[in-house]
């Protein structure tokens, strides 16, 4: 995905930080006995990319889906850039997509981002550098539609999000199915986007990715909403990180890791022990190790501070 | 922000382009177009090459004798089959294709409104239904005209309508059968709307047209039959009778539009509070097939089990009148087939009667125990020739009568050295005006 196109990063007219991009309030959802979304608030600031964690089934989706008018809200209401969204005006400034877009197989994608862009009043001419944008250029833009791979319909989709020039855009797992260079280039697009002054919801479940470029995050488990702020208040409040430490002395390991502060370690019954510290109680316990003839033979992350404190509201496990 | 009416309809317009570029991008609403064109043109080369008629269809037995009576063949045919399946194939797909491809959560996350997909879907679907009845009427037209000619054409009361009047009537004709046609693309739109399966929408227009069909013929009280879209699609039949009929066409309008409004409401409330769900929802989908398959069930049983209720409009004066008149005019043709002069102004003074055997009232309903002598006043007044038909009166007031070959002659007429013609005595068809 080429950047520093002026069509697709220099969009928006001019910063509205006074008002609020998207303000959810109360919204739920329930389908038959599953209450899908229950009760979330949600604000998001234009420029800021918000990031929507939280385990399957968590209501992600269905919130995107209320969000983007599929579905309708059982209880709540929303708020566009002040106003509340009408039945008589569709999207206006709002776009995005929920889990895999889908396309009509049967046209390209060059045909298909020319009819949406007609279909939104616009004219066609953005297509060609949309298309350079996410990376669908060349034979690839001429191709129909049914015979692209995931990752390139999630291109489409973006390109086809991208299209109506929103001022706020939600992304439903944008990073689904593409390679990691793919995924790379997509979190840049983001970032660019939220630095003209697009507001972006971004549902995901890479930790990585959402602490990347997230300036604020909404876990949600059980469709509530369990912990909602900053990514800096993430950080400052999550745990220490997790490890996974394979030893020459594992029982012995684990004794010794009493005697140092800042260290919980726990034989979960796999081979090693999980260690729970931050970076510098950590280095001095594997110097311990090494000072009593332990030797230490694989140090793995297992879970970042924010996985971790992912996990621990969302009562999730590492892997 | 949009705002405004003509915002609002150049929405629909974009809409409208949208749709019709995907009917274009496939391949059955591509080709289509095409058999519209190529199969009347089929149909007419199949007749110029063979001596055989359709004589079971109104207009059949004029086949060879007017190109004007083939693409009203045709449209008999294109009422009881062409008008449902082009109605499913253009408007059964129209929403429930969404589903199949998942593309609402694509197509209803734009700027445009649900009211406005929903507006530029209809009419896309009745521009394209219009468009494919317009190239039907076009190549069937075209059809009759290359396989037969522009000869004048024999009415339905034997009368002989000259080849502009005849031309005028069958564009008429084909016009008027717009309207049905319209009616079964909005109920394929419902049925498309509210099974969201693509295989019911197209086949449902369809199978609701033949069980129409069959009601309008099982069924002899006038009510059910009025309230069939299917009945709509006789409505040009009076045009061609002597005098003309004019009612079954106001009733076709009006038949037509309730349908199509009540089609399309029902679509726009399935549309319009519709939560555009994700997983899960192909197996809510079976339960809402089976649901809409039951009520239509349930509706055909009801209205079958009514379909006898209600006052009959055949009956035997309306019959007599028609036959005595038919014969009359067919006699002239007859005898002008067979090189015989027929002066001017000249008409056979016939008269009829006519009664149903076997049933305790003889004098109404359609059936085919109708036996009708026609009383020639051959030698005098008093002393009348009578020719006895055995007549099939159907529903909608039309009739095919068979006469005896002792009396009309042969099967194939032909004057002194011309050409052999059907003998338009011997097995014809006709039409009286019943309710609505």
């Amino acid at each position: 995905m080429p950047c520093g196109s002026n069509l697709v990063f220099g969009f928006v007219e001019g910063r509205e930080t006074d008002v609020a991009a998207l303000v959810g309030r109360g919204l739920s959802k329930r389908f038959g006995s599953v209450l899908a979304v229950d009760g979330v608030d949600l604000r998001v600031e234009p420029g800021t990319v918000r990031g929507l964690l939280g385990p399957n089934g968590a209501g992600k989706t269905t919130l995107l889906r209320l969000l983007l008018g599929l579905v309708r809200p059982d209880a709540g209401e929303i708020e566009f850039f002040g106003r509340r969204p009408s039945l008589a005006a569709g999207l206006d400034g709002v776009a995005g997509f929920v889990e895999e877009p889908r396309f009509y197989p049967y046209l390209s994608a060059r045909q298909t981002l020319a009819l949406f862009a007609e279909l939104d009043g616009g004219d066609a001419s953005p297509v060609d550098e949309l298309l350079d944008v996410v990376g669908l250029d060349g034979k690839a833009a001429d191709r129909r539609v049914g015979g692209y791979s995931t990752g390139m319909r999630q291109r489409l989709g973006l390109a086809t999000a991208l299209l109506g020039r929103p001022r706020l855009l939600l992304l439903d797992e944008p990073t689904t199915g593409l390679d990691p260079t793919g995924a790379s280039e997509m979190r840049d697009v983001v970032r660019r986007l939220a630095a003209d002054g697009v507001a972006v919801v971004l549902s995901s479940h890479d930790m990585g990715a959402v602490s990347d470029i997230c300036s604020t995050i909404t876990i949600l488990a059980s469709g509530r909403v369990v912990w909602d702020g900053s990514i800096e208040r993430l950080q400052a409040e999550a745990p220490a990180a997790e490890y996974r430490v394979e030893t020459s002395d594992d029982p012995k390991a684990l004794a010794l890791s009493a005697s140092h502060p800042g260290v919980r370690a726990t034989a979960d019954g796999t081979a090693g022990l999980l260690v729970s510290a931050e970076r510098d109680p950590l280095d001095r316990f594997v110097l311990a190790l090494a000072g009593e003839g332990i030797a230490v033979r694989k140090l793995a992350e297992v879970a970042s501070p924010v996985e971790a404190m992912f996990l621990a509201l969302t009562g999730g496990t590492a892997s | 922000m949009r705002e405004g009416k003509d915002a609002r309809w150049s929405v629909v317009r974009a809409v409208i382009r949208f749709e019709l570029a995907k009917l274009f991008a496939q391949w059955p609403t591509r080709i289509l177009p095409l058999v519209c064109v190529l199969a009347p043109l089929a149909f007419g080369a199949i007749l110029r090459v063979q001596s055989g008629v359709p004589a079971d269809t109104l207009f059949g037995v004029w086949v060879h004798t007017s190109g004007f009576a083939v693409p009203l063949v045709i449209l008999s045919f294109a009422g009881a089959w062409g008008f449902p399946i082009i109605a499913g194939i253009v408007g059964g797909d129209m929403f429930a294709s969404e589903d199949r491809l998942g593309t609402w959560k694509t197509l209803l996350t734009r700027s445009s409104t649900r009211e406005e997909v929903f507006l530029g879907k209809v009419a896309t679907a009745f521009l394209y239904t219009t468009a494919m009845v317009v190239l039907l009427a076009a190549g069937s037209i075209l059809a009759g005209v290359v396989s037969t000619g522009t000869q004048p054409l024999v009415g339905l009361t034997g009368q002989t309508l000259g080849s502009g009047h005849a031309a005028a009537l069958t564009v008429a004709s084909w016009g008027i059968s717009l309207l049905p046609a319209l009616g079964f693309t909005a109920l394929a739109l419902l049925i498309s709307a509210v099974t969201r399966s693509s295989a019911a929408g197209m086949l449902g227009p369809l199978v609701v047209a033949l069980a129409m069909q069959l009601l309008g013929l099982l069924g002899s009280g006038d009510i059910v039959r009025a309230l069939l879209l299917s009945t709509a699609l006789d409505a040009w039949n009076g045009m061609f009778a002597a005098p003309s009929y004019a009612r079954p066409l106001e009733w076709a309008a009006l038949i037509s539009l309730c349908y199509a409004i009540a089609c399309l409401v029902g679509a726009w409330l399935s549309l319009r509070h519709r939560d555009i769900a994700g997983a899960g929802s192909e197996e809510r989908s079976w339960g809402r097939q089976l649901r809409v398959l039951a009520i239509v069930i349930a509706v055909a049983v009801v209205l079958a089990a009514v379909s006898n209720l209600g006052p009959t409009s055949v009956t035997a004066t309306k019959l007599q009148r028609s036959i005595a008149l038919t014969f009359a005019n067919l006699t002239t043709v007859q005898q002008t087939d067979l090189g015989r002069h027929v002066p001017a102004g000249s008409h056979l003074e016939d008269g009829a009667i006519c009664a149903r055997h076997g049933v305790r009232d003889s004098n109404r309903g359609p059936g085919d125990n109708w036996l009708c002598r026609i009383y020639i006043p051959a030698r005098s007044p008093s002393d009348p020739t009578e020719v006895s038909y055995d007549v099939t009166v159907k529903p909608n007031g039309c009739y095919t009568a068979e006469g005896p070959e002792a009396f009309i002659g042969p099967l194939t007429i032909h004057r002194p050295g011309g050409p052999p013609v059907l003998n338009p005595l011997f097995r014809f068809s006709s039409c009286f005006e019943v309710a609505p």
